[in-house]
């Protein structure tokens, strides 16, 4: 919607056609006599021992999956392994030409990938910087164990460093990359440029585009390679992600040095096999992976199938590819065709394919070829080659026997130690600025038309007489988010947000209103409707050191981004041992007034998933402490907004909304009401519903009633219900998500459980009905009244003389209605 | 520098006590040994003497008051000293249980919430009809918790929550409903058998010590009757009785043994305790010692019914019945099958001491402590009794008295010989008629063929 961008009515409905260039199919046809000026005798024993060392290390492996042995050495390896026999060439190929700077990321079969990337950083770091890294990485703990062996050298100790942190890795020990936390699917070396392989198919096709979109956003140097499957060319984020990263924008809208295509490549490793499903004929209809390359963007991504059985060819390609990227025209689609011998795990008997085929692949495999080639042009014998082959299984024999190990190798002590796993699911940092340098800005903070505006309204809702102030004298829920988060721009360099309509709307509820003014496009955008990418570059982006606040602009569009919230965002700290950091605060919109599909409360499917802090505020001065503490944290935050309140004004705390900066602890409820009949925990703006309920009890029931405000679901310090509990000994637990299996009965529970002797009744849930939510006309039919809140109180806590009731809370009703599942 | 006397602990068990009588008054000078106050557990009570001399300087609980163990009573020191920082320690002067203070009492009402029972809805009435609790009483945790604390039976209650649930309110109604007596008044009453005069057994009155009047007097009054409250002892005894006989499938077994041989060594050692040569080993103790060795012949009998289990212990641990001046006491003997007849017969005498002058480690009365219980009426000259049982224990001995009974004598010809009578009552949950009938039989031959080694005899 930018302005300066002016669709001509003339131009766009003139008769035309569009037409396609074309796309190269497995152009390289060179021999390895024609590449002997581009590459040293080294260089081509070294790709060769590369290919040599994967295919040995996943042979290893399925011998251990299938027979629980390799060359004497027993054990039974349980976990997955998804192994890459047969794709050696394409993943040694494509590592060659990278910086230990260029970034890939992976999928459940990349080992081969790992080793290639981090034998080609290898080569390329510095002997004390190689030292530094070991010595550095989980203090130690990976190269105290190949350290006992006697090396030739740094590069030497570094290879074996490489294979026996994976290795253990796979083998889930704490000597691992990812403290045996990642495992075989999910192993990664940031230091050397390797970052999250991902065990669900495609999901690194949105994390990558983040990576890169951190590397454009930070000017920081490389690339970034996203080496995912052929089949992954049917999951969503991964068509969200190459929307996202072919956004006109880059090139037409971010300003110098920012404009241009993003560095990356999307390496589809076309092992033409989703499990069994045959991609090409079968499951996709492209015929050919790289032709899709065509229908996204008028540069149709540079797209080219490539012959992945040439590690040359492949070498070429990333030659040819990189240049583009250094030109800014990315991203790039590569189509590496190549093929796995090894079934999708030990498990598959590969029912789906023919010995024919087989064996005509066999007949064609990469080593074999590579070493005639060798041969043929006398940079090797035979021989030699037969002393390279043994010395990598003795190096693999060696490297196995430690991780096998448990002295050497053991796994993380939950006997000992039952929290260490609990200990790294958040980072619990506090970081003003995730990098040290000025941020961009294109005004001065007090010159900010809405900051300057906010200076003349009331911070205290309420006027001497408790009446509230009109709307738009009162300082609101959405300006205490502005607050805070235009702050953060300020001291953050790294800071971007974007989602849909973020950047001149100022969002759909006006949250970001005037920041639009104080950033340039790079730090604040509006993004493809991709939900699923907008959380997946989010995550790239924060686990290569960035802040990100993406936007989901309902709450009901979280589905949209499941596997981002569910399996991404929450996983990784954790997953990598700490390694990486996860500082994403995730803006959600909770809806009201627009019937089923928007208008849900969906934090109670967040709040169950390990990981994720969630905080829902209901007074500006809340939302303004917890998104200040949100930003400063390392971890994922899923900040939920209620609709209904962004205009609501502060009425609890005492001087009004402070102007300067201050923090909420994530997890702390707050008494908004006191009082000693009877507690109401409330989630979200549920609050204000909850306070009518509290003024009704007191006029009509003499009864005084506790309203707690839970502001935060996820951590939750529950000493001050308790204490309020202990007191009134009864509690209703209200909040507008449906009812049923929601984290109001979670907090139900908790309370009963941990003050079952203070109780007077049990603790009663007031949420919404297990329905659709219908028209706004309807709403009070389905979201918590405070009527509701009374007939609870009277039905199944404390019989109040002279109430009548309006909803049937009779246990035979409840029955009822848990029988019939509404 | 100013010292505070703490509330002491009386075993692992007990968490508070109540003060039944202070002997100093603020002010009062103090002297080492001099007797502070009393106090009770829920089991025996006891006697603080002051650890220091000084000046009584503060007192932070009265009479009647609940104090938690260890906390701050008061302080001795010397005249002029500053007593603010115990005061601290001590909590906001409101002890567990405390009596409302008449100026309390209307603002206490006014903070109860509503008292009178809802009036019935037409949409819901099922709910709101309060209903009179049977056997199946429900009651809040709350309410429950409020009612013991405040010796309120529950059973009569009528609950006003939801399905009739008996809650907190309920409690506080009745609570109300009872006159208001002061702790002094309290403790006069059980001390010099005083009672409430009729006048004032009304709600909301104000009893002290003054208003009180004989007991006799009240019984010979318009309705011919005394109510006496309950000590805690007393209030325990019958919750422990009621429960065993509630919650329990007991019967018992008489039998009766030939008790010559016991008669015979009591003469012996009678003679023998007379000129110091062994301790007084009375015939309950031969008849302990007897039941030990029985005991360890029948394991089954030896232990605790737990609802699905039984817990049988390796050793025997006696409980025995003491009557004491306050009510039934039941001490234990741990490990009792490891000691002599004379080993036991000193333990029993040492419990049964320390329970008639209350200085009983109540850790030793409690019911899970014994494996089993033997109970002797003998000396009362009773015949036979059904004794109850000590849950969780599976078994209770009575011992009766020893009467003459006839009996074909060793010659053949007809005589009486002394029998003791034994009465014992089992779970049935744990143990079958037969077996028991056997642990019997083996306790009468152990009894008749009483051999307890003891040098000299």
């Amino acid at each position: 919607m930018p302005k300066q961008l002016f669709i001509d009515p003339l131009k766009v409905r003139k008769p035309g056609k569009i037409t396609f260039g074309e796309i190269p199919v497995n152009q390289y046809q060179k021999t390895l006599a024609d590449e002997k000026e581009n590459y040293s005798k080294e260089d081509l024993l070294e790709i060769y021992r590369d290919m040599v060392i994967i295919r040995e290390f996943e042979t290893m492996l399925n011998k251990i999956k299938t027979t629980n042995e390799y060359e004497g050495i027993s054990y039974n390896h349980p976990g997955p392994a998804h192994l890459s026999i047969g794709q050696e060439a394409a993943a040694v190929g494509m590592a060659w030409l990278l910086d230990p700077h260029d970034y890939i990321f992976g999928s459940h079969r990349s080992h081969g990938e790992i080793l290639a990337k981090g034998m080609s950083a290898i080569r390329k770091l510095q002997d004390n910087e190689l030292l530094d890294t070991m010595q550095n990485y989980m203090d130690g703990v990976t190269l105290k164990v190949v350290e006992k062996d006697t090396h030739s050298g740094t590069r030497e100790l570094a290879l074996d460093f490489l294979l026996y942190g994976t290795l253990s890795e796979i083998f889930a020990k704490k000597t691992g990359f990812n403290k045996g936390l990642g495992g075989s699917m999910h192993a990664f070396f940031p230091p050397f440029g390797i970052y999250p392989n991902n065990a669900i198919v495609g999901g690194s096709g949105d994390i990558g585009v983040g990576a890169a979109l951190y590397k454009k956003v930070n000017r920081k140097p490389g690339i970034v390679v996203v080496n995912i499957g052929d089949a992954s060319m049917g999951c969503g984020p991964v068509w969200e992600g190459i929307s996202f990263a072919t956004m006109d924008q880059f090139k037409t809208l971010w300003d110098e040095p920012y404009r241009g295509g993003l560095p990356l490549i999307f390496n589809f490793m076309n092992n033409q096999y989703g499990m069994g499903g045959q991609t090409a004929g079968e499951t996709m209809g492209y015929g050919i992976l790289a032709r899709v390359g065509a229908g996204v963007n008028p540069e149709m991504m540079h797209a080219e199938r490539i012959d992945g059985y040439n590690p040359l060819a492949v070498i070429d390609a990333f030659r040819r590819k990189k240049k583009i990227l250094e030109e800014k025209k990315g991203p790039v689609l590569l189509d590496t065709l190549t093929y796995r011998y090894s079934g999708h795990s030990p498990s598959d008997a590969s029912t789906y394919r023919t010995k024919e085929e087989l064996e005509a692949w066999m007949e064609q495999d990469s080593l074999k070829f590579f070493e005639r080639e060798l041969v043929k042009n006398n940079i090797t014998t035979e021989g030699e080659i037969e002393t390279l082959r043994k010395g990598v299984i003795e190096r693999l024999v060696k490297i196995l026997k430690w991780a096998v190990d448990d002295q050497i190798s053991p796994r993380m002590d939950l006997v000992s130690h039952p929290d260490e796993i609990g200990d790294l699911m958040f980072s619990n940092g506090s970081v003003d600025k995730m990098e040290d340098r000025e941020p961009e800005v294109l005004l001065p903070l007090e010159e900010n038309p809405r900051v300057q505006q906010l200076k003349r309204k009331e911070r205290f809702g309420l006027d001497k007489n408790g009446k509230p102030f009109s709307k738009v004298k009162t300082f609101q829920l959405r300006d205490g988010i502005f607050e805070a988060i235009i702050d953060r721009f300020y001291k953050d360099p790294t800071l971007v947000a974007y989602g849909e309509e973020n950047r001149d709307w100022g969002g759909a509820f006006a949250v970001y209103r005037g920041l639009t003014e104080s950033l340039p496009y790079h730090r604040l955008f509006n993004t493809t409707i991709s939900e699923g990418a907008i959380v997946g570059t989010a995550i790239g982006y924060a686990m290569c050191g960035g802040r990100v606040i993406p936007e989901i602009m309902y709450c009901d569009f979280l589905g949209r981004a499941g596997d981002e919230v569910f399996n991404q965002m929450p996983k990784w700290q954790a997953m990598s041992g700490q390694v990486l950091k996860m500082p994403v605060v995730l803006r959600v919109s909770v809806g009201s007034k627009y019937g089923a599909q928007h208008s849900q409360d969906w934090t109670s499917l967040v709040a169950h998933i390990p990981g994720l802090k969630v905080v829902f505020p209901a007074t500006p001065y809340d939302a303004k402490g917890l998104m200040n503490a949100a930003l400063q944290g390392t971890d994922p935050v899923v900040f939920f907004e209620s609709q209904r309140i962004y205009d609501i004004g502060e009425y609890f705390h005492e001087g009004g909304v402070p102007e300067g900066y201050y923090e909420i602890p994530i997890g702390q409820p707050d008494i908004k009401r006191k009082g000693r009949d009877i507690t109401i925990l409330s989630v979200g703006a549920t609050l204000y519903r909850a306070l009518e309920a509290a003024d009704i009890l007191a006029e009509k029931y003499d009864l005084s009633a506790e309203v707690i405000d839970a502001r935060s679901l996820v951590p939750f310090d529950y000493t001050l219900v308790l204490e309020s509990v202990k007191k009134t000994g009864r509690i209703v637990i209200t909040g507008d998500a449906s009812e049923r299996g929601s984290y109001l009965k979670d907090m139900a529970q908790s309370v009963a459980d941990l003050a079952f002797d203070d109780l007077d009744a049990p603790p009663v849930v007031v949420g919404s009905r297990n329905w659709i939510t219908p028209a706004h006309e309807l709403e009070d039919f389905f979201f918590p009244q405070p009527h509701w809140i009374i007939d609870a109180i009277h039905e199944r806590i404390l019989p109040l003389p002279g109430h009548t009731v309006q909803m049937d809370l009779t246990n035979d009703k409840l029955l009822e209605l848990k029988r019939r599942g509404v | 520098m100013a010292e505070a006397v703490i509330m002491p602990r009386q075993g692992q068990s007990v968490e508070t006590c109540i003060i039944t009588k202070w002997y100093k008054e603020k002010g009062d000078p103090v002297e080492e040994g001099d007797l502070l106050f009393s106090y009770e557990t829920d089991k025996a009570a006891f006697d603080e003497e002051a650890k220091v001399s000084g000046i009584l300087l503060d007192r932070f609980f009265e009479e009647g008051d609940e104090v938690p163990v260890l906390e701050t009573v008061a302080v001795i020191g010397r005249e002029g000293e500053q007593v603010e920082e115990f005061k601290k320690s001590a909590p906001e002067k409101e002890p567990v249980e405390k009596e409302p203070e008449a100026e309390d009492v209307s603002g206490e009402q006014e903070k109860a919430p509503a008292t009178q029972p809802p009036k019935p809805q037409a949409s819901t009435p099922q709910t709101l009809e309060p209903q009179t609790s049977n056997l199946q009483t429900t009651i809040s945790p709350r309410a429950k918790k409020l009612a013991e604390q405040k010796g309120v039976d529950y059973m009569k209650i009528k609950g006003t929550g939801p399905g009739g649930r008996i809650i907190e309110r309920d409690i506080l109604k009745v609570m109300e409903e009872q006159p208001h007596v002061t702790p002094l008044a309290r403790e006069k009453m059980k001390k010099e058998d005083l009672a409430i005069p009729p006048e004032k057994a009304r709600p909301h009155a104000r009893v002290t010590s003054a208003d009180l009047v004989e007991a006799s007097a009240v019984a010979g009054g318009a309705d011919g009757f005394t109510e006496v409250p309950l000590t805690r002892l007393r209030q325990l005894i019958a919750d422990g009785m009621y429960r065993s006989l509630h919650e329990s499938a007991q019967l018992t077994h008489h039998i009766s043994a030939d008790a010559r041989k016991l008669l015979a060594l009591r003469k012996k050692i009678k003679t023998l305790a007379e000129e110091g040569r062994l301790p007084n080993i009375t015939l309950n103790d031969m008849v302990s010692y007897a039941l030990i060795r029985a005991l360890l012949q029948h394991p089954g009998i030896n232990g605790h019914f737990l609802g699905d289990r039984v817990r049988l212990f390796n050793k025997v641990h006696l409980g025995f019945a003491v009557d004491t001046e306050r009510g039934l006491l039941v001490p234990v003997v741990r490990d009792a099958s490891l000691l002599t007849l004379e080993g036991l017969s000193i333990r029993m005498k040492e419990l049964a001491s320390a329970c008639q002058t209350g200085s009983i480690n109540p850790d030793l009365l409690a019911a899970d402590q014994a494996s089993f219980t033997l109970t002797n009426l003998g000396a009362f000259g009773i015949e036979y009794f059904t004794p109850v049982l000590n849950l969780p224990q599976i078994g209770i001995l009575g011992v009766n008295t020893i009467t003459p009974r006839p009996a074909q004598l060793e010659d053949g010809t007809f005589g009486f010989i002394p029998k003791i009578g034994l009465s014992l009552t089992y779970d049935h949950r744990a143990v079958d008629g037969a077996p028991a009938s056997r642990f019997l039989q083996t306790l009468v031959q152990e009894i008749e063929n009483f051999n307890p080694q003891v040098e000299g005899l």
